[in-house]
Parts: structure tokens; C-alpha cells; sequence
């Protein structure tokens, strides 16, 4: 399944391997968003950074899925709305492959639910789509390190979704805020890795209504 | 508030025909006999020409000869008679007038349902009367549907720029930032300075899209739900109008249909624009919750600021909730705030199987 849409040749400088060095430590990125004009700024922006490697841009969730367990990818920008299946589905699944890229969800809106829809989709950060360039840089380079962080979830909008979880969900949601490995969330829980991964699904469609938050 | 002086300048707009004149009283309208007096001047009439005819025939000389007591006892029974047959006629003739008070008070949309009491078949008054409230449900029917339309199409039309300006100009802007920051990354740093004013200003206008696509259609309320919706909404108040809005959201919110979310939200949207631009608080409590457990929804908007001034008229935006409320068969009330100052705005959504 190809929907890459990014047509013809774009420059990439950074493909061209840097002198001097025979590993390429370079941050290998993919892009997923469905609207064309970004996908190309996305690619143009990343594949002109020296320190990022721009592999493929995709217009799915489920294309950008099926190249991830092909091939690796380091960080993965990933729009929040997608026509089809949405960003947190991607997020969710990339994060579930034997070695997971770091996943940025590239929203329009970062509302606190989103945020904390994104942990549970465990996506590494949220960045808006009014960021600058650099920021959006900036940003995938500490997710690819392991160091970014999701914006905090108010107060406020935590009490509200303590009431709309269960305890167990709570308590899932207390560790993936706290960036805990779903294999030891659920060893601490008593779940099975299947348990785990319905009740992610259930929690995302609990705190955010879209049909595309289905496994 | 600007609401109340709108109804009243509305109210001097909206009948265009004048309703035709049938109460002497009315300022402006002609003047005429009522309808009991009429008929019980031609009865006077009728009755004194049948004594004089009959006295003609059966006793013509009597004409010439009356005792003054007979005449005074005629003349003192004919009154009688003429004042009971007037008495009689403005009887029958009452539900007439009601009619025509009802008539002149009918508000399809603030206060639907009124009708006319005594409607049956009995007398023609009475058929009047019924097939006058049958009228009235047929226009009220009418009314609601053709709102209902016009509501339909405003949400479709909101939705569409919304989407547009999301989607389209929202995206295009997005890209054209993305751009600008790979201009600026190649550029030298004088020129990097300039394309960096060019992205501030990008992003600011940016911004501006997305805030009035936000307000064109609440996109949280398709995404996140109608609760986080509220919660955005609340959010977007304090950061722009400095309202604090005390929410209290009951959960789990019981689920609700699109369309009563939809009417929810509005008239959330509505009440608290109204207290940030009239009340003069900053404070300000939005609450959806159930009066009694299982029971149906009640959105509450409080605030303790000035409260509605004069009759609490409806005014363009109160008149939007109330029809957004009665479309979806919810009722809207708007008052003085119970503690003493400010107002209240509820809408309680109908009781529904669930």
C-alpha cells in the first residue's frame, strides 16, 4: 500500500552522507498528515535539517503503520486529524512495534484532553500546528532523545478525568503519564498485554469521541 | 441590556399589517358601536314599534288616554326589557372579545401553547374559539418546523466555513509557515530577521482562523464531546473576557443526542456572552446536571452581576435560545438569580426514556 503523495524529487541535502563519518546517526523521520500542502512543508522543512533524515511522508495512519514495521524510523510527526483512522491510532500502534519511533501528534487544537488522550495513545509530545519550524525541530530532536514531555494537564481538566475513568484506567493512566513501559504496567496491574492494550482502547474512546480511536 | 432595547425596537417593527380595529378603546382606530350594543339598539327599536303596534290594534283609543302611572309602568318595563336583552347580548358576545385579546396577545415564539379556553362545538362562539386554537397549533407547528430549517441551515452553513477555514486556509497557512522556517534556516541572518516578522505574522493570523472557526463551530464538541466542549468553552471565556466560570458538570454526563448538545452548547454560548458583555462580573456558574437522580438535564448559567434590566423582553439572542430550546422540546427561562442579584438562565432539557 503506497499513498505517499509527496510527488517528484524533493532536496534533500541530508541524504548525502556527511563526510567523515561512517555511521549515520542521523534522526530518521516519517510524516503522516492528510492534507498535501503540509505533508510537502513537513518534508522540506525536516529533510533540511542536517541532522534529521527525511524517509517518507504518508497521508494515512495506516500507510505511515505498515511502513513503520518494515523499516525504522526514529520519530514520527503525526497529525491529530487524519480523514481516516486519527493520529492517536498511530500513535498507539508505532508505539507498539518492537522498536517504536518517538511520536509528536501535530495538532490544530492542543486542547488538555487531547494531551491527555496523547499519553494514553503514548505519544511522546503534542506540538501545535502554530509552532514555528524551529520549535517543531527542536521538539522531534528531544523526542528522538527520550526527553520530551506532553504539556501538563491542568488540574481542572484531571479531576474530570478521574471521574470519567475507573480505578484500574486511573491507575493505568497514572503510570503512562509517568512514561512507564506497558509491559511493566501491566506486570504491576496483574493484566495480560491484550487486557492492557483493550483497556488503552477503551480509555482513549472514554476521553476522546472519535470512532477512530478503535483498535 | 442591548437585548431588551431590540425587542422593543423589534416590537414596533415586526407587525407589519396593523390587526383590522374592532375595540372602540384602541388608540388610533375608529370608533364604533360594539356588537351587543348594536343589536340591542335595533331590538329597542323592533320592541317599542311592536307595543305601539299592538296597542294600535287592539286598543286604538287607548293612545289618546293614558294615565300617566300606565305610562310611566310601560315605559319602566320596556327599559327592563331593553337593559336585560343588552345584558343577554354582551354575554353571548364575551367570547368575542376574548378571542380578539388573545388574538392581539398571541407570541408564537416566547410564550407558545396559549389558547382559548371553552373551545367546543356548542355555540358558534364557541367553534370560533376552537378552530381559532387550531390555527394557532397549526402556525406554532408550522413556525417550529420552519425554525428548526433555518437553525439547520445556519449550523450547516457555520460548519462549512468552519471547516473551510480549518481545513483550507487553517492547513495552507500551516504549510506556508513551514516554508517561511526553511527560508529562514537558509537564509542570511538579515533576511532570516525578515522572514521571521513574516512568520510571527503568519502565526498570528493563524491564530485568528483558528479561534473564529472555533467560534463558527465548536470542533471540541465533535471531537472531545459536549463536556470538554463546555470545559473549552469556559477556558476561552476566561482567557478573552476575563469571565471566571465555575463549572459543574455532572458525571458521567448522561449521553445526549447531537442535536440537544448542539442546543446545549448555543445557549451556553449565548448566556455567558451575555453576562461577559452586560452583567459586568467576572464571575460566573455554569452547571449540567440532573435535579433528580435518572432525571432529565438542567443547564444553569448564574451569574451575580446586574442582572436583566426592565421586562426581561426577549431580545435577538435570548429569542435564538428560545427557539434553539423549543426545537428540541426544552424549556427556557430566564430570571432574577434566587440569591438576590444578578440573573439565571435554565434550560431544562425534556425528560427522556433513558
Amino acid at each position: 500500500m503506497s499513498t505517499t503523495a509527496i510527488t517528484g524529487p524533493i532536496a534533500r541535502p541530508s541524504d548525502e552522507h556527511r563526510p567523515g563519518s561512517d555511521v549515520d546517526d542521523r534522526i530518521r523521520c516519517i510524516v503522516v498528515d492528510d492534507h498535501p500542502a503540509i505533508r510537502l512543508g513537513l518534508s522540506e522543512l525536516l529533510a533540511a535539517e542536517p541532522d534529521f533524515r527525511m524517509l517518507d511522508a504518508f497521508a494515512t495512519a495506516e500507510a505511515a503503520y505498515a511502513y513503520a514495521q518494515d523499516a525504522e524510523v526514529d520519530a514520527a510527526v503525526v497529525d491529530y486529524q487524519l480523514g481516516g483512522r486519527s493520529g492517536l491510532w498511530c500513535s498507539r500502534r508505532l508505539k507498539s512495534l518492537p522498536r517504536p519511533p518517538a511520536v509528536l501528534i501535530y495538532s490544530a487544537f492542543s486542547d488538555h484532553l487531547l494531551a491527555a488522550a496523547s499519553v494514553v495513545a503514548r505519544a511522546d509530545g503534542l506540538v501545535s500546528k502554530a509552532a514555528l519550524g524551529s520549535e517543531l525541530c527542536d521538539r522531534i530532536r528531544d523526542a528522538a532523545r527520550g526527553q520530551a514531555v506532553l504539556p501538563l494537564v491542568p488540574p481542572a481538566v484531571a479531576d474530570s478525568l478521574r471521574h470519567r475513568l475507573d480505578p484500574t484506567e486511573q491507575a493505568i493512566y497514572g503510570m503512562m503519564s509517568a512514561r512507564t513501559a506497558d509491559a511493566e504496567i501491566a506486570a504491576t496491574l496483574g493484566l495480560t498485554a491484550e487486557e492492557l492494550e483493550a483497556r488503552s482502547w477503551t480509555m482513549l474512546r472514554k476521553l476522546i469521541r472519535i470512532d477512530a480511536s478503535r483498535p | 441590556m442591548d437585548d431588551v432595547a431590540q425587542a422593543h425596537t423589534n416590537r414596533r417593527v415586526t407587525p407589519l399589517t396593523d390587526p383590522p380595529p374592532s375595540a372602540p378603546e384602541a388608540a388610533g382606530r375608529r370608533r364604533y358601536l360594539p356588537l351587543a350594543y348594536r343589536v340591542a339598539s335595533y331590538n329597542a327599536v323592533v320592541l317599542v314599534a311592536t307595543v305601539i303596534v299592538t296597542i294600535l290594534v287592539l286598543a286604538p283609543h287607548k293612545l289618546s288616554s293614558f294615565e300617566t302611572d300606565e305610562a310611566i309602568t310601560l315605559g319602566l318595563a320596556l327599559i327592563l326589557i331593553i337593559a336585560l336583552n343588552l345584558v343577554m347580548l354582551r354575554r353571548a358576545v364575551a367570547p368575542l372579545q376574548k378571542l380578539t385579546a388573545l388574538a392581539r396577545r398571541v407570541d408564537l415564539s416566547s410564550r407558545p401553547g396559549e389558547r382559548m379556553p371553552d373551545a367546543a362545538p356548542t355555540s358558534e362562539a364557541g367553534e370560533l374559539a376552537q378552530t381559532f386554537n387550531e390555527m394557532l397549533s397549526r402556525l406554532e407547528a408550522e413556525r417550529s418546523e420552519a425554525t428548526g430549517r433555518v437553525l439547520a441551515g445556519q449550523e450547516a452553513e457555520r460548519l462549512r466555513i468552519a471547516q473551510e477555514l480549518h481545513d483550507q486556509i487553517g492547513q495552507e497557512l500551516t504549510a506556508v509557515l513551514l516554508g517561511l522556517a526553511r527560508l529562514r534556516n537558509a537564509a542570511d541572518a538579515d533576511t532570516a530577521e525578515d522572514v521571521g516578522a513574516v512568520q510571527e505574522a503568519v502565526r498570528a493570523s493563524l491564530e485568528d482562523v483558528r479561534r473564529i472557526a472555533l467560534e463558527l463551530r465548536p470542533e471540541a464538541l465533535d471531537d472531545l464531546g459536549l463536556h470538554s466542549a463546555l470545559a473549552v468553552l469556559c477556558e476561552r471565556f476566561a482567557q478573552r473576557s476575563g469571565l471566571t466560570v465555575e463549572q459543574r458538570i455532572a458525571e458521567p454526563l448522561p449521553p445526549l443526542d447531537p442535536e440537544s448538545e448542539l442546543v446545549v452548547y448555543r445557549v451556553a454560548q449565548e448566556a455567558l456572552t451575555n453576562v461577559a458583555r452586560h452583567a459586568g462580573t467576572d464571575h460566573a456558574l455554569l452547571a449540567l446536571q440532573a435535579r433528580a437522580p435518572d432525571g432529565p438535564l438542567v443547564l444553569t448559567i448564574a451569574d451575580e452581576g446586574r442582572g436583566i434590566d426592565g421586562d426581561g423582553e426577549p431580545g435577538t439572542g435570548m429569542r435564538g435560545m428560545r427557539e434553539r430550546a423549543t426545537l428540541i422540546g426544552a424549556q427556557l427561562t430566564i430570571g432574577p438569580n434566587p440569591s438576590g442579584r444578578g440573573a439565571v438562565v435554565e434550560l431544562a432539557l425534556p425528560d427522556t426514556e433513558r
